[in-house]
């Protein structure tokens, strides 16, 4: 049998333009093996999970750097919901306040990674808490 | 043992040490002996290092060529550097009282950022800007924005700095200009500056609203129009800062941030400007990041660099062209969300390398930078921070207290050496345009970037909270958090929307047609924006107009029409 | 979606051909990873295949290609076609992972429900790349897409397979590249019908479109019915008015499907394809039956040391594990 690959989407979402750390971990995620699509800058909720549907994607990124993270993550999530992706993992990383992580939890976001983060942390995360294979 | 270990047996919950692990940590010795961006060093630099220096030719005194030791021979005996604390956020009503703030808590220049939809030149009404508004900075979409931010401040008793950096920035000099005269201000005398630097704003997410030749453009004619007519005002800072941000070295910020700059000074040439009218009117800012004598010498090395660029190159012959003046904002990117006090420390190290190495304004990142926009506290700390090192710790004595310091000095070579290699580079790669439109130096950022990363994955770099002495993480963020009101917001729509509604359309339209006349006609489109400004245009309208007669579409979110056609 | 969900073969052909996309999207992370129930539903699949437009685009990295493509989905959009696009990307030799960054270069598409993409990483397809990408294929044919764009480097035999399912090969070249001597020592201009040269504001373009029309002169053999065409072209510009070509390459792309159909040369080609498919599915479908025989037995392991030590040699090997093979099936 092929070795299934995991598939991850990165995505910034809204006008937010800092995206060093997106391509940062697009590209290591890379390194470590997954195979990961760069969607870049301006996505909205709809690009994203239409991506996310097209490519069977095991995991969604996204990176909030400018004050987005509660506005955007109930938008995606509702997104996801209406397509059938529940399982899909969820992850954010960049800039928000500790004291919103248990909110962006409770919308539907699966684990933040802050600035600081190393990547192995990263990779652990995903290759641990992606669905089961197969059938 | 490594520091791994250390940190492991510490974060551990009862706190029981290992003696014997405790004993090796007593005789612990660093691993790397480079500086932060990579440079080896020796454990002693001796005058044997600086045999054959030529100390009036390649150092110089303070206030003399080549400036290594600062612009000004009495440096901060003449003047303390200005207390510039960014502030922005919310409605402009809500950014002029946190200015007001910081300046009755000893802030002694005013700086307020755009935010996110401004810089992208979007009205608040705009579809893309409405979720957005105010999260990061101010939203100016028209004269009466403009008026609400100024409010009661004196014009002329304050140096103002603007931080628009986009195209944007040619709509913010018109929309300041336009409250400045509305109130009976002579603009020739005022103080301050405004950010435009879009050449390097594409690279902080923005290129729909920066396209390269519109950068240029714009950006020279806010700087040809502050050379003309406002011979008090900083026309632009080159924004080295944000390039480091990107996770370059130290050379390499100076030497992209030089090259940026060449490209408006070519420009202002080619109008036919000489190169003494506008330079000494030229700032840059700086990152100050954490290995602090790698930052001082990386200024000294651009200030002799901006010298010798300046003589050599561009002929200036007026010594104040050859002046590198610079503001400093202390590395965002150095400070993380982990153990966030920790971050009060590495803006106080930073703000005391920017102010060794002679800086003229100074901003300190706030220790929440990682989290969230400064609250009030955060504000009032980074305040602190610079007021401490301003009264309390006698650096300010002294010009270029380092100056002279055999690694100091070998350092700053260094700099300079490397930095030149970078600007060779990119010469090679056929100039700084060329490698800015073939993506060059998009590419060169990823690659650093990730380079960085790697460093701290592989524990080549230590941050203190990241990969040694880590912990739980935090559940709140000591100081508060800052909100914007969803208030604000609505009422910055809902202003917009009724401004549109109520303006006098036919001057309002004369006032584009002009505009659109002028960009057509290859002049200055400054002195039309201001017009337009004080019949209600909108920041959007102003670069739409422009925008479409430069061949691109109206809206950089190519959703919105022009409704002037 | 993920991998959790259970997977019901003919509920997935069913919602495939319906056009539902978790179920395209489903089939096709299956057929990719070789799941054993894939070619069930490739036989489901196939009988709604074979009737679409296929274009194939290679080109080396920079060369343009993905924003090229953009410009011809919105061609085929505005004659109200449905799109379908398989991107590769080239992977990570050491770790196997994939920057798939082509889609980025789609943004205008980015909510178009009636274009679909998918991005593939080279490497990790035990049956080849080949037989992955020709099975997704057929399955955006089968979810009603009229036209198929296939987009890879072009770089390795693998890819130069994939371009043999195509009706229309473009190749794009950029001025200066030195590509042209590249792509004729890889044969890949033997199998191009348009070449697009773009990037035709840099230097030198003009006398790189004259070598190039020079070079298929020369090559084209008499019987040719289609003369490739060069087709010059300025995908990536700033400004919308600055682009060019785009309308000269969406002609002669149909006027290549047009000569395909007119000649009737579009049954060859579709032959042509049906044979690769059948050399991939074949050839695929014979490893993974002779080494699942031998996994398990320890054999391969065996044979592999027999031959290390001097005492075997891989022909042989291979002989007689496939007169085993074939003798055992034949007597059942």
């Amino acid at each position: 049998m092929a070795k299934k690959k995991i598939k991850v989407i990165i995505s910034k979402v809204g006008l937010d333009g800092h995206d060093r750390g997106a391509k940062v971990v697009a590209s290591l995620l890379k390194e470590a093996g997954m195979e990961v699509v760069y969607l870049g800058m301006y996505q909205t909720p709809q690009s994203i999970v239409k991506a996310a549907l097209e490519e069977d994607a095991d995991v969604i990124g996204v990176s909030y750097l400018s004050g987005e993270h509660l506005v955007f993550t109930p938008l995606i999530v509702e997104e996801m919901k209406k397509h059938g992706l529940e399982d899909v993992l969820l992850i954010a990383g960049g800039s928000f306040p500790p004291e919103d992580i248990p909110s962006m939890k409770a919308l539907g976001i699966n684990e933040v990674f802050r600035g600081g983060s190393l990547t192995g942390e990263i990779v652990k995360y995903i290759e641990e808490n992606i669905g089961g294979q197969g059938a | 043992m490594t520091r791994k270990k250390v940190s492991a047996i510490q974060a551990q919950e009862n706190r029981e040490i290992n003696w014997d692990d405790y004993l090796q940590a007593y005789y612990e010795k660093p691993t790397s002996f480079r500086t932060w961006s990579g440079y080896e060093t020796k454990e002693l630099y001796t005058p044997e290092d600086r045999d054959g220096e030529n100390y009036r030719e390649n150092i110089g005194e303070a206030g003399q060529y080549p400036f290594t030791r600062g612009i000004h021979r009495n440096m901060f005996r003449g003047r303390y550097w200005t207390r510039r604390e960014v502030v922005g956020l919310g409605s402009p009503a809500d950014t002029h009282e946190r200015a007001a703030y910081c300046f009755k808590n000893g802030g002694t220049g005013l700086n307020t950022i755009a935010d996110v939809t401004y810089e992208m030149g979007l009205d608040p009404d705009h579809p893309w800007a409405q979720q957005e508004v105010g999260l990061t900075g101010v939203n100016i979409a028209h004269l009466q924005d403009m008026e609400t931010l100024v409010g009661d401040i004196p014009l002329d008793k304050v140096s103002w700095s603007l931080i628009t950096a986009s195209t944007a920035a040619a709509p913010t000099m018109a929309q300041y200009v336009a409250v400045a005269r509305n109130k009976g201000y002579d603009i020739s005398r005022l103080r301050g500056s405004v950010q435009n630097d879009p050449i390097h704003f594409r690279y902080c997410g923005f290129r729909p609203a920066c396209p390269l030749d519109l950068s240029i453009k714009l950006g020279s004619d806010v700087m040809e129009f502050c050379t003309r007519e406002m011979p008090k005002w900083y026309y632009t800072t080159v924004n080295m800062y944000d390039l480091r941000e990107q996770g370059l070295t130290a050379p390499q910020e100076i030497a992209y941030g030089l090259g940026i700059a060449m490209c408006y000074i070519d420009e202002l040439i080619r109008r036919g400007l000489h190169i003494d009218d506008f330079a000494p009117r030229f700032t840059f800012y700086v990152s100050c990041h954490i290995d602090i004598l790698e930052e001082i010498a990386k200024i000294r090395a651009a200030r002799r660099m901006w010298a010798k660029l300046m003589k050599d190159k561009y002929g200036a012959k007026d010594h104040r062209s050859m002046q590198f003046r610079f503001a400093v904002h202390t590395a965002g990117c150095s400070l993380i969300p982990q153990q966030p006090l920790n971050n009060l420390v590495r803006i106080a190290y930073e703000a005391l390398a920017a102010v060794l190495a002679g800086v003229q304004s100074l901003h300190c990142c706030s220790y929440d930078e990682p989290m969230c926009l400064p609250t009030e506290k955060g504000h009032l700390q980074a305040l602190r921070t610079q007021q401490i090192i301003a009264y309390e710790t006698g650096v300010t004595n002294v010009a270029d207290p380092l100056g002279g310091s055999y690694y100091i000095e070998s350092l700053t070579d260094k700099m300079e050496e490397e930095a030149l290699k970078f600007m060779k580079e990119v010469e090679d790669v056929g100039g700084m345009e060329e490698a800015i439109r073939a993506e060059w130096l998009d590419r060169r950022f990823e690659q650093e970037a990730v380079k960085r990363q790697k460093e701290l994955d592989q524990m080549e770099k230590l941050v203190v909270g990241v990969n040694i002495f880590t912990d739980e993480p935090e559940k709140t963020t000591p100081l508060g958090v800052q909100r914007i009101s969803n208030i604000s917001t609505k009422s910055q729509i809902e202003g917009v929307r009724k401004l549109k509604m109520s303006r006098d359309m036919n001057k309002l339209r004369e006032a584009i047609n002009k505009l659109r006349d002028t960009a057509a006609e290859g002049r200055n489109t400054i002195p039309a924006m201001i017009e337009a400004t004080q019949t209600l245009a909108t920041t959007s309208e102003l670069l739409g107009t422009v925008r479409e007669v430069f061949g691109y579409s109206y809206d950089p979110m190519n959703i919105i029409e022009s409704p002037f056609k | 979606m993920g991998r959790s969900n259970p997977v019901n073969p003919d509920e997935l052909a069913a919602g495939l051909l319906k056009g539902d996309r978790r179920a395209v999207a489903r089939m096709i992370t299956l057929v990719e990873d070789q799941d054993e129930r894939a070619n069930e539903m490739m036989k489901l699949v196939f009988p709604h295949t074979g009737r679409s437009m296929i274009i194939g685009i290679t080109g080396a990295g920079g060369s343009g290609k993905s924003t090229l493509i953009d410009h011809l989905i919105g061609r085929f959009r505005r004659m109200d076609k449905r799109v379908g696009v398989v991107a590769v990307d080239p992977s990570s030799p050491f770790s196997g992972g994939a920057l798939l960054g082509d889609r980025v270069r789609f943004q205008s598409h980015s909510l178009d429900e009636g274009v679909y993409i998918r991005s593939m990483g080279a490497r990790g397809y035990l049956g080849g790349l080949a037989r992955a990408t020709t099975d997704v294929v057929r399955i955006m044919e089968a979810m009603g897409n009229e036209v198929i764009i296939i987009e890879t480097l072009g770089a390795g035999q693998d890819e130069i397979d994939i371009i043999h399912v195509a009706q229309t090969c473009l190749l794009v070249l950029t001025p200066g590249m030195g590509d042209d001597i590249q792509a004729m020592k890889a044969g890949i201009m033997e199998i191009a019908d348009v070449i697009v040269l773009n990037k035709f504001d840099l230097d030198g373009a003009g006398q790189c479109l004259r070598s190039l029309e020079t070079i298929i002169h020369t090559g084209m053999s008499e019987d040719k019915g289609w003369a490739p065409r060069v087709v010059p072209t300025i995908a990536c510009a700033a400004k919308s008015s600055d682009v060019h070509g785009v309308d000269e390459l969406v002609q002669s792309i149909m006027d290549h499907q047009a000569y395909l159909h007119r000649s009737k040369k579009i049954e060859e080609v579709r032959a042509e394809r049906i044979e690769q498919e059948l050399g991939l599915v074949f050839k695929d479908e014979v490893e993974k039956v002779v080494f699942a025989g031998l996994k398990g037995t320890g054999k391969k392991r065996k044979y592999i040391e027999s031959i290390r030590a001097g005492k075997n040699d891989p022909y042989s090997v291979v002989e007689e594990v496939l007169s085993t093979f074939l003798k055992e099936e034949i007597l059942e």
